[in-house]
């Protein structure tokens, strides 16, 4: 649990890059802004300069404004930065949030690609942090990038200032920058490394605290609170030292910048001593020094800070990306539309036209999880349009993975999936409403209402639902409930029991009224008699659909037109009730254990 | 204003085991500003001395003086941090580990209505906000405060008018600030909630792919995942506005300052009251507290986050059970008896209707009895084993085991001498032996072993890739329900409870793994108090007694043999025609 491989490196530039594209206009416009806040401050350094060489009595080139004038001057400059700075902000989080919304959009939009059933690698909390910290991550580095712009503009411009006051002065005052450039360079790898050793930790930490109030009632029956606590402790500990080390190695970097400014003010005493004393070099350039030193160093230490940024932005990039699972890594910055303001689109997708199925054949089909050697081996199956279809076996023995299979929720390695004969390239999108519909073995039900929750986005669909529900057996539950259809549903569906969540699961599969129905397992939380109803009640009210279910129980296996039993990952029999308990021992077997 | 005695009642608690660190980092940050405060004075000796015709070597070495109290600054500002850090993420650590467990504590009603996906951002998230808190209170806020008063001080030293004139405009500048944080306090909190809200959304769409996928609802999901983006961008941007002023005072607190200088240099040169190189001073020292001001202006908007948070996290703390858990009284030891007293119950959280689930439930079980309890869905079965475990207590009535009210009892003993599989096991991301131990590594794995081969269970365990070190997928996912179901009575069995109920804990299950299952129940039975909620005849086979429920109400309760025999029972109508008929 503690061994993690570096994520992949990501092409951070090339990333980074097309996320500008996507908002040329509004980035540019931000440019210009943030370019114009940083470069501004070389005005006062100009008037303080005057003010000095104003003021003392020894100066040597006295300048035409008086002290009221620059007073004023200094006002006007406030209120002129203080403008751009507020439209630069505003500019600047539109750019950010969408740059964010744009990469989370795309992380969502890509695990709804993957095979449903392998949509995320990891625990969903530990996920989390990827949509969370990583992204925001990424969305202050490029926000930096403008700032990056405004203070190499200001240093060029400050540095062209120094050189015509005084060129020795300035060359010996920036010497040390150098060093500093060359300490931001070696401490790249560490900052990598420390980073992604925080993250880690980070991880862990959401992921135990999503896990730990997923299984709340588990461990309050079990008493193990103390325990579960002491294990969120030696996590916290973890990340303790991982941000401590993190934080210093910041700071030291920050402390090695300051302290170029800090030897460059005092290079600029020694070396322009001699000089003031002649009156060649006044006290108004000594503090235009002091003020730019303190500004330059300030940029060559944010480009130091950009350089680390722009590595924690390639760390987030590559834990993003490794979420993508194999899609080419510029897929997490492409361009969608957002609709944040103006029309929403409209979530009722465009549905395939479908032909009835005669016939469902699935020919040499295999699947094997990664790092594990359950699955399925070539499984050839029939399901003739219209039956009722029982696939059962012991646990273990690949029941759910040939469902998940053939609905493309896992990606099969082998075989061909054949709908009227013709072959099925992408299961995963095909084997949707209206062609099918599907309930896991544990359903999940999200938080909203019991009404959305059923229609998913399909309101022309309600008229159907009085039927599905009915159908669900739901009907009584329904009307226990406070509010009925518009009770919300809690996290996970905990509010409901687990009857009812599956019961829920299937009237969203009715309302579909697919051609294909398949149910993994309704066993799991429905009593006998009320499987005994819903099966009674789909073969009276929904004849002529074709049924794809996962049990082991007598109803359904009574009413099977063909069962197909499963053994070790393999078809062992086919066939009707009768001739199963003639040829197959292992069918025999289940059926007996049935029997009890 | 930043409530700092919020946040300091919060914290103090947590700092006070480490006294000695803060102190250390209190000495620290007093060095570092006595440095800073002295060197612009340093400078001013140079300038002055420097347009006269002063030795070189003095001017060096006041030069040199200023680059060493420079340096050293820093080096102690970097032995800062580490302290900072160290005593914030300590202390927050703490916080983290106790808020959990709080929460953990709290009743079944409020984690029913609680996303565990919100919770993770009050645990974590609003807690990493004041962990940064800390270390930036202590290291911007304070140590820059301190810095602010000295320079205050010095200035005042220099000429009256230039210390009223800088202490007017200080005071001003900060009062300008903290005003414009009050008014932009509620903005970030609202984005923070915003920010939850859209995590937890995200949190359930990972959890649930199959069903969005397989159902064809991937354009409605994302459909909602703009409903709340689009609700979120407006707080975001009014968010970044409150930032946007913070730093507006800071530039106009700049430019008046600098004109406030320019002003009282010109006039107090050209009365010859200040020297050129006191101008410098005042300017520099000016120009000095402008970077702690900025620095303490940074860190509000930070610190506005914090102050979000630890509203949070107080109402979370302040949040209390509704289970009364004083009780001290402790179980028998051995098989322990059962009495519903009179029972009445309704689920009282914000989801449910408040109609009686349990209604007159009057019933006594003996010690070391295996009682099946039978039922419709929805007749009340799995709330009377709830009410076994103490998730919730009866509104009416009284329950009793081992003799004891469960009002009573000590929750710890109570829950660590009864036991519940239920069907849905939760397992974690971890090891199968952690899986079993709930994390509690004072159990050696010998215990374990015991354990699993006296279920039947060890070759199974002992099969797996790793045997005990198998990592568990998330959910549980590598695992069959069957095998889930196993590891769930062998987390039972380690306890060695006098009650056990497994509710509907067989019926997921394929008939060749139900054996061993079985074979488990019938050894983990074994001189224990058993209920068993079923809803097929065949798995209260083994019951003494039978419990027949029917809307809340007990509608038959007698020793299985009897109401077996007896051919008016329930029991035996149930037995002659199936379950269906009769309690349909």
């Amino acid at each position: 649990m503690t061994t993690e491989e570096l994520t992949p490196r990501a092409p951070t530039a090339r990333i980074g890059w097309q996320l500008i594209k996507n908002q040329r206009l509004r980035y540019g416009i931000n440019a210009m802004l943030w370019m114009s806040i940083w470069v501004m401050p070389v005005i006062p350094a100009l008037l303080t300069r005057a003010f000095f060489d104003r003021i003392d009595p020894a100066s040597t080139n006295p300048v035409g404004f008086t002290v009221p004038t620059l007073i004023a001057l200094m006002l006007g400059y406030g209120f002129a930065r203080l403008g751009v700075m507020v439209t630069g902000m505003w500019t600047d989080v539109h750019f950010m949030f969408r740059t964010g919304t744009q990469l989370r959009r795309n992380m969502l939009a890509r695990v709804f690609e993957m095979p449903g059933a392998q949509a995320v690698e990891r625990s969903a909390g530990e996920a989390i942090s990827r949509f969370r910290e990583d992204v925001d991550e990424v969305e202050e580095s490029l926000s930096w990038t403008v700032d990056l712009m405004g203070l190499t503009v200001f240093s060029a411009v400050a540095m062209a200032v120094m050189l015509s006051i005084d060129t020795r002065v300035t060359l010996f005052v920036f010497a040390p920058t150098v060093g500093v450039v060359y300490i931001a360079a070696q401490a790249r790898k560490r900052i990598r490394r420390y980073r992604e050793a925080a993250r880690i930790a980070t991880g862990q930490i959401t992921e135990a605290l999503g896990e730990t109030f997923g299984a709340v009632q588990s461990i309050k029956v079990a008493g193990a609170e103390a325990p579960m606590i002491e294990h969120f402790r030696g996590l916290n500990d973890v990340r303790r030292s991982a941000m401590v080390r993190d934080r210093v190695l910041t700071a030291m970097l920050e402390s090695a910048f300051w302290n170029t400014v800090n030897i460059g003010t005092g290079l600029i005493l020694i070396v322009g001593a001699r000089n003031m004393a002649s009156g060649e070099f006044t006290v108004g350039d000594f503090a235009v020094f002091t003020y730019f030193l303190t500004f330059v160093s300030d940029a060559v230490f944010v480009l130091g800070l950009f350089i680390a940024r722009f590595q924690q932005a390639g760390i987030s990039f590559g834990r993003m990306i490794a979420l993508l699972r194999g899609a080419p890594p510029l897929t997490l910055a492409a361009g969608h539309e957002l609709y944040l303001t103006g029309e929403v689109f409209d979530p009722a997708e465009s549905l395939p036209a479908v032909e009835p199925l005669d016939e469902l054949r699935v020919e040499g089909l295999s699947f094997t999880y990664p790092d594990s050697t359950a699955g399925i081996a070539d499984v050839d199956l029939v399901v003739p349009g219209g039956s009722f279809t029982v696939v059962t076996g012991k646990v273990g023995s690949g029941k759910t993975t040939l469902l998940r299979a053939i609905l493309g929720l896992v990606d099969a390695h082998e075989g061909t999936i054949r709908w009227n004969g013709e072959a099925v390239d992408d299961p995963a999108g095909f084997f949707v409403p209206p062609r099918s519909a599907y309930t896991p073995q544990v359903p999940r039900l999200f938080s909203m209402s019991l009404r959305d929750n059923l229609l998913m986005g399909r309101p022309e669909l309600e008229e159907r639902l009085d039927s599905a529900i009915r159908s669900a057996v739901m009907g009584p539950d329904l009307e226990e409930m406070p509010e009925g259809l518009d009770t919300m549903v809690g996290p996970l569906g905990v509010r409901l029991s687990g009857g009812q969540v599956q019961r829920s699961a299937a009237a969203r599969m009715f309302v579909r009224d697919p051609e294909v129905l398949v149910f993994d397992d309704l066993s799991s939380a429905l009593d006998v008699e009320t499987e005994r109803i819903l099966w009674d009640r789909l073969f009276a009210e929904r004849a002529g659909v074709t049924s794809l279910v996962v049990s082991h129980r007598r109803p359904a296996l009574q009413r099977a037109d063909q069962i197909v039993v499963m053994e070790g990952g393999r078809v062992a029999a086919t066939g009707t009730l009768e001739e199963l308990l003639e040829t197959s021992e292992e069918f025999r077997a289940l059926w007996k254990g049935e029997v009890g | 204003m930043i409530p700092v005695r919020a946040y300091w009642r919060l914290l103090s608690e947590y700092l006070r085991p480490q006294r000695r660190r803060v102190v250390l980092l209190s000495a620290l940050l007093v060095t570092g500003i006595a440095f800073q405060a002295i060197n612009p004075q340093l400078i001013r000796g140079f300038l002055d001395r420097a347009s006269g015709d002063a030795d070189l070597s003095v001017l060096l070495s006041l030069a040199g003086g200023f680059m060493v109290l420079a340096v050293g600054h820093q080096v102690l500002t970097v032995i800062s941090t580490y302290l900072a850090e160290q005593v914030g993420w300590t202390a927050t650590n703490e916080m983290r580990a106790r808020l959990a467990d709080h929460v953990l504590h709290l009743d079944m009603g409020f984690h029913k209505t609680t996303n565990p996906g919100s919770l993770i951002e009050r645990i974590d998230g609003d807690v990493t906000t004041m962990s940064n808190f800390f270390s930036k209170f202590m290291i911007y806020i304070v140590a820059n405060l301190i810095l602010i008063l000295t320079v205050l001080a010095l200035l005042w030293r220099e000429a009256v008018e230039v210390g009223i004139g800088l202490t007017l405009f200080a005071v001003g500048a900060m009062l300008m600030m903290f005003r414009v944080q009050k008014f932009a306090m509620p903005w970030w909190k609202k984005v923070r909630a915003r920010s939850a809200e859209f995590h937890g959304f995200v949190a359930e769409q990972l959890g649930g792919t199959e069903d969005v996928r397989a159902n064809g609802a991937v354009p409605y999901m994302m459909f909602r995942f703009t409903t709340i983006v689009r609700a979120w961008l407006p707080e975001a941007v009014r968010a970044r506005m409150g930032f946007a002023a913070l730093w507006g005072t800071g530039i106009v607190s700049y430019i008046v300052g600098m004109g406030l200088v320019f002003w009282l240099g010109w006039r107090m040169v050209g009365d010859g009251r200040l020297t050129i190189g006191s101008v410098y001073l005042i300017f520099h020292y000016t120009d000095m507290i402008r970077h702690p001001m900025d620095q303490i202006r940074e860190q509000m908007g930070d610190l506005q986050k914090a102050g979000a948070g630890i509203e949070r996290v107080q109402e979370l703390f302040a949040r209390t059970s509704n289970l009364d858990t004083t009780g001290r009284l402790r179980l028998p030891e051995g098989p322990l008896s059962l009495a519903f007293e009179n029972l009445s119950f309704a689920y009282e959280d914000d989801a449910s209707t408040g109609e009686l689930v349990l209604q007159d439930v009057d019933v006594a079980i003996g010690a070391d009895r295996v009682v099946g309890v039978l039922g419709r869905t929805g007749s009340g079965k799995s709330t009377l084993a709830r009410l076994l475990t103490r998730l919730y207590d009866p509104i009416e009535g009284n329950l009793r085991v081992g003799g004891v009210s469960l009002r009573d009892a000590d929750i710890d003993d109570l829950r660590s001498r009864v036991g519940m599989v239920t069907q849905e096991v939760q397992l974690f991301r971890a090891t199968v032996r952690d899986n079993m131990t709930f994390f509690d590594t004072t159990i050696a794995d010998e215990r374990l072993w015991e354990v699993l081969f006296d279920l039947g269970l060890g070759d199974w365990v002992a099969g797996l890739p790793d045997a005990l070190d198998t990592v568990l997928e998330a959910g549980g996912s590598g695992l069959s329900a069957g095998q889930a179901q196993l590891l769930a009575l062998a987390r039972i069995f380690l306890r060695d409870p006098g009650l056990v109920i497994l509710d509907e804990a067989s019926s997921r299950l394929d008939p060749a793994t139900e054996v061993l299952i079985e074979r488990a129940v019938g050894r983990l039975l074994q001189a224990r108090t058993g209920v068993i909620i079923a809803h097929r005849l065949a798995t209260v086979e083994r019951a003494d007694d039978i419990l027949i429920l029917e809307g809340g109400r007990v509608v038959e309760f007698g020793e299985r043999a009897a109401l077996a025999a007896d051919p008016d029972s329930r029991l035996s109508r149930l037995l002659e025609t199936g379950m269906e008929d009769v309690l349909a």
